[in-house]
């Protein structure tokens, strides 16, 4: 899924997922949620935003103490048929990773595209 | 209108809570309807029962309570958030082995589909993050 | 047009440039919590563009002394103004 031109992204639900795996329960929690709803039947968009995309960097382990850790969910996303994720350009550059660099097909999504992504779907969640 | 809160921040600990709690009752003092409080992440701390906060501090757990007799409010914490802080009512208390129990209605232990639930279904759903 | 809702400072977390990013023209931000010492003087310049558009919430204010600090362009809001804020947007987005 290259990052071709803007379209329109729309959705019942948007998990926007700005934490980083392992370090805090957030993303963990956040993955949940947008587990759930398309559980349900929703359809669900998930944008990692800051340092959320790490949460897609390859090669990823089970903590230092045992825990369970993000990839493993992250995996099962295509199983729940959540298959539009969307990561934010600048995140991409800050962090020094490239789309095709990452564990899982993603779009990357300009500053200016936030706005449209964020106004098209019924609910958004943050964690 | 209809609306619901998502609740991630335990009491104490940040604003949240309070935020929470204070916007919950200007929602209902201005004739909207609160469906219902999901507590999730750090939120379920809201439900602990034996919360002993000095007299002249705010009790955010008998607040929350004192929202759902008074309006019917539902509290709703996730099993999964709260299980893993410790948080359990009589029922998972007993199923696992445990002593006592932290939670007693009008909280209620859920799933998370509940959030999902309240989400989709009322006109607004305002979170608060810690 | 919706509600931005923000609880941190602009001065310690950078999660306030995300909200930002999310914005459209119209969408509105309401400081809440340590997100008000965003109306301060010195640190309003953050939200430029968003005139009109930033409020902040009284209560918050007063707790923290800054009532007089509040810049000019915020307008300040109490709990049922924030309440209402949430009736006039389609939704509200939480940063924290």
């Amino acid at each position: 899924m290259a990052n071709d031109k803007a379209q329109g992204v729309e959705g019942d639900l948007l998990v926007i997922l700005r934490h980083g795996p392992h370090g805090t329960s957030w993303l963990r929690e956040g993955l949940d949620a947008a587990l759930v709803a398309a559980a349900f039947g929703r359809k669900v968009t998930l944008l990692f935003m800051g340092e959320g995309i790490t949460a897609l960097v390859p090669g990823q382990t089970s903590g230092p103490l045992g825990q369970k850790g993000t990839a493993p969910t992250l995996e099962m996303l295509e199983m729940y048929d959540i298959d539009t994720l969307l990561v934010e350009a600048e995140a991409l550059e800050r962090f020094g990773l490239t789309v095709e660099g990452l564990m899982l097909p993603v779009r990357a999504v300009a500053a200016s595209q936030l706005p449209a992504v964020t106004a098209d779907h019924s609910l958004v969640l943050t964690f | 209108m209809r609306y619901a809160i998502l609740l991630m921040g335990a009491p104490y600990s940040s604003q949240a809570a309070h935020s929470a709690l204070r916007f919950a009752r200007a929602l209902v003092g201005r004739g909207h309807r609160l469906e219902g409080v999901f507590f999730y992440h750090d939120g379920v701390h809201n439900a602990a029962r034996l919360a002993a906060p000095p007299q002249d501090e705010p009790h955010l757990v008998d607040g929350w309570a004192a929202l759902a007799n008074e309006h019917g409010v539902p509290l709703q914490v996730c099993i999964a958030a709260a299980l893993r802080r410790g948080l359990l009512d009589e029922r998972e208390a007993a199923r696992h082995g445990k002593q006592g129990h932290s939670i007693e209605p009008p909280f209620e232990l859920t799933g998370l589909g509940q959030l999902l639930d309240l989400g989709l279904s009322c006109d607004r759903l305002v979170t608060f993050g810690p | 047009m919706l509600l931005h809702i923000l609880n941190r400072s602009p001065a310690t977390s950078e999660v306030y440039r995300q909200a930002m990013a999310a914005m459209g023209p119209d969408d509105r931000l309401l400081m809440i919590e340590d997100g008000v010492q965003g109306a301060l003087e010195s640190l309003v310049g953050r939200f430029g563009g968003l005139q009109g558009r930033l409020y902040a919430l009284e209560e918050d204010l007063a707790a923290r002394g800054q009532v007089p600090l509040c810049d000019a362009s915020v307008t300040r809001v109490d709990v049922e103004g924030f309440v209402a804020l949430t009736e006039e947007a389609q939704r509200t987005v939480s940063w924290f």
